[in-house]
């Protein structure tokens, strides 16, 4: 009876066992045998040879993997810091009572819902030369031509790649930081008050340490998001012209369609650690910080 | 905070997983699963037999679809479905490495015929109604046997406004001088029309302008047979990829020559081919680059400008070279090795072999019928498309190694309009570079 008794009060002990066991076979199994693919020079189609570490050697000296590297944090650098900022700012002033707030932040939200895909293509229509709506807008307000080929000059692809993804998911970063902000107590801010504290003292010394954890989840989120751009790229460029906006998770894609199975999972690995050791960094500096507050 | 870590490596694991899962595993694992008819036939003679037909063919999906529909109340127990990809050269080969196996499909690549891919066609029925230029490039040069049939010819060259011709007192061009004159001639009298219309976004386009002018200097050369196993077996002293002045370097200097005089639109790596398409048959562009299969949808966007399309061969782009004019097999046939389900492939092939099925494909792809006993309709150009192939050497399409598609070629014609080559013989020798690793990864 006793063991029955012990062996029901540790039944929740048991309860995460379904999603382990999902877990190793949806993540662990693949992730093992990517390791395994990584040091074969397979090609998807004759029979795998032991390379060892010649796949991660190669990528050092790949000149294409050097610009999707430089494209893709390129396009983290550019995005994450801005997410972030323009999400918080959009938060606080959207936590401030006005009428249509709820409308208002319906909007900046909206983008966030619609595949970015399917946003890629729509301002693929709007950025064409000559043909694109900005074309004919900024013509119709005779100011200049409008018919720069953004898309297709390097430099600008980028930069444009950024723009449109900070539009589209500021207001996922925002419903975050509202969320944050929602849960501070009114009662620190009615004490900072008396202790005469104005908004920025308070924002600073009340509002930043409070939301510290809508801080982690959209920096890790965004830094994640960023350096494994994928559809916005392939909807608006392609990761062209040539490969000048291809991003790393586009070239693992290529490679791998393209019989290197082998290189294109060590490709992937690579990916991984230029993921997880930015957020690495950053999860052990605001733990630090989080410790001093 | 251990526990924070621990959920963070989780978390990183999770990440690494979704991007390692995509490595697939090679087609020798023993993995027959992929079809996910093969459980339906085991289990009982009534259970409905589901093939997969696997095509790269935008142009026909939606006809492929009323074939079927067709072909599917015809044959009770049998249901075929279609699926189409953009990328499908490529995306096939991640299905076959995944197991996921069409039981039929349009995608024939010489890789996967020495894989032993396909299903030997050899001894059908139906070869001695196919015409023998297409028989013979429907013939693996390797093993002499045939993994594919080809249900049509298909024609590419430079198609031009008739009207713009006329007017400006142009004739078709067969060197590049003149063909360059003529450029020059609609840019200077008709400055709101591009001269020459390239739909550079579409990497396939610009893939077929390399495949069509730069290998057709290679093709002319060596012949058919010659310059198939030249390319199949990356013989490099016939090919010449990097050799100045060779075929390659000079294309890339003929493009940039094109560029550089603003002979072609200056959107020219972000224009669709739907723009391409509108362009020319609303007359806003005197020439495009393309094959038979873009006469229907220009005449969907303009239906009187049947009369005014004209049709030519490439222009020669290299002095002591003849213009070159694509006659090739097209909508090519093969089921797969892997098939669970041959015998209902091969009827659903015969079906689609029928004369009066042929009859409506080529008609509807305005394309000639590669088989002697059908009739078609096919188009307004066939009168034009036979001087055509009088005047120009008839050049097949490229046997290209399966991990150089000609996606992956036109993106480096895109970076070549780009500026980010030196010169032309950079371009040339980046292109043998991938070329040749791109081989080299199947042939070891």
């Amino acid at each position: 009876m006793n063991i029955l008794r012990k062996l029901w009060n540790d039944l929740h002990l048991f309860m995460a066992l379904p999603a382990i066991l999902l877990f190793g076979l949806f993540f662990i199994y693949p992730l093992v045998q990517g390791i395994g693919i990584s040091l074969t020079d397979s090609n998807g189609m004759t029979a795998p040879r032991f390379i060892g570490l010649h796949n991660f050697a190669d990528f050092f000296h790949d000149a294409r993997a050097k610009r999707d590297v430089y494209n893709t944090v390129f396009f983290a650098i550019g995005s994450a810091p801005l997410l972030n900022l323009f999400g918080f700012l959009y938060a606080l002033i959207l936590d401030r009572p006005f009428k249509g707030k709820g409308f208002v932040r319906a909007v900046v939200y909206l983008p966030a819902v619609i595949s970015p895909l399917i946003m890629g293509y729509v301002w693929y229509f709007i950025l064409q030369p000559d043909r694109g709506f900005l074309y004919h807008l900024l013509a119709s307000l005779h100011l200049g031509t409008g018919g720069s080929d953004w898309l297709g000059n390097a430099h600008s692809a980028l930069i444009v790649l950024v723009f449109i993804n900070v539009w589209q998911f500021v207001g996922m970063t925002m419903i975050i930081y509202l969320a944050g902000l929602q849960s501070i107590p009114k009662e620190l801010y009615e004490a900072g008050e008396i202790d005469g504290a104005g908004y920025l003292k308070s924002l600073w010394y009340i509002t930043i340490p409070m939301v510290v954890q809508s801080i982690k989840i959209n920096v890790v989120t965004n830094i994640i998001g960023s350096l494994s751009v994928f559809e916005v790229i392939i909807a608006l460029t392609d990761g062209g012209p040539g490969y000048s906006t291809e991003s790393l998770s586009i070239y693992i894609l290529r490679m791998l369609y393209g019989s290197f199975t082998g290189y294109s999972t060590a490709v992937a690995m690579i990916l991984f650690a230029m993921i997880i050791i930015p957020v690495f960094i950053f999860m052990r500096y605001i733990n630090k910080k989080e410790f001093e507050m | 905070m251990r526990r924070k870590k621990l959920g963070l490596l989780l978390s990183g694991v999770m990440m690494f997983g979704l991007l390692a899962g995509c490595g697939g595993k090679s087609a020798d694992s023993p993995n027959p699963s992929g079809n996910a008819a093969g459980t339906a036939q085991e289990t009982g003679p009534k259970e409905t037999v589901k093939l997969k037909f696997f095509t790269g063919k935008v142009e026909t999906v939606d006809l492929m679809n009323t074939l079927i529909q067709k072909f599917n109340s015809e044959n009770p127990g049998i249901e075929v479905e279609q699926e189409y990809q953009k990328d499908a050269s490529n995306v096939i080969k991640v299905k076959f490495a995944s197991g996921d196996i069409p039981d039929i499909t349009t995608v024939v690549e010489q890789d996967y015929i020495d894989q032993g891919k396909y299903l030997d066609l050899s001894s059908e029925p139906f070869w001695p109604r196919v015409l023998p230029a297409v028989k013979e490039l429907s013939t693996d040069v390797k093993s002499g046997k045939q993994y594919q049939v080809a249900t049509n010819v298909t024609m590419a060259g430079i198609f031009y406004n008739k009207k713009i011709y006329q007017e400006l007192g142009l004739k078709e061009a067969l060197t590049w001088d003149e063909f360059k004159a003529n450029l020059q001639a609609v840019k200077d009298k008709k400055p709101d029309v591009t001269p020459l219309f390239i739909a550079g976004r579409e990497s396939w386009t610009l893939g077929h302008l390399i495949e069509f002018l730069a290998h057709g200097i290679i093709k002319q050369d060596l012949g058919v047979k010659s310059s198939r196993e030249a390319f199949i077996n990356n013989e490099s002293d016939k090919l010449k990829f990097d050799q100045e002045n060779g075929p390659i370097d000079t294309f890339a200097k003929r493009l940039l020559e094109l560029q550089d005089a603003g002979l072609i639109n200056k959107d020219a790596l972000t224009a669709t081919y739907d723009n391409q398409k509108e362009a020319f048959a609303t007359g806003k562009a005197a020439m495009i680059s393309q094959g038979m299969w873009v006469v229907a949808d220009l005449l969907k966007i303009s239906p009187d400008f049947q009369n005014d399309i004209g049709f030519s061969p490439y222009p020669s782009i290299q002095d002591g070279t003849k213009p070159v004019v694509l006659s090739a097999d097209d909508s090519r046939y093969a089921i797969t090795a892997e098939s669970k389900h041959p015998e209902e492939a091969k009827k659903f092939l015969e079906f689609l072999l029928q004369p009066e099925n042929l009859k409506t494909y080529s008609e509807f792809l305005k394309s000639p019928p590669a088989f002697t006993d059908v009739t078609a309709d096919w188009g307004p150009l066939k009168e034009q498309a036979n001087q055509a192939l009088s005047s120009g050497v008839n050049i097949a399409f490229t046997d290209s190694p399966s991990g150089f598609s000609g996606d992956d070629a036109g993106r480096m014609v895109q970076e070549l309009l780009a500026g980010q080559y030196a010169n032309s013989l950079d371009f040339a020798k980046a292109y043998k570079d991938a070329w040749d690793k791109a081989w080299k990864a199947t042939h070891r």
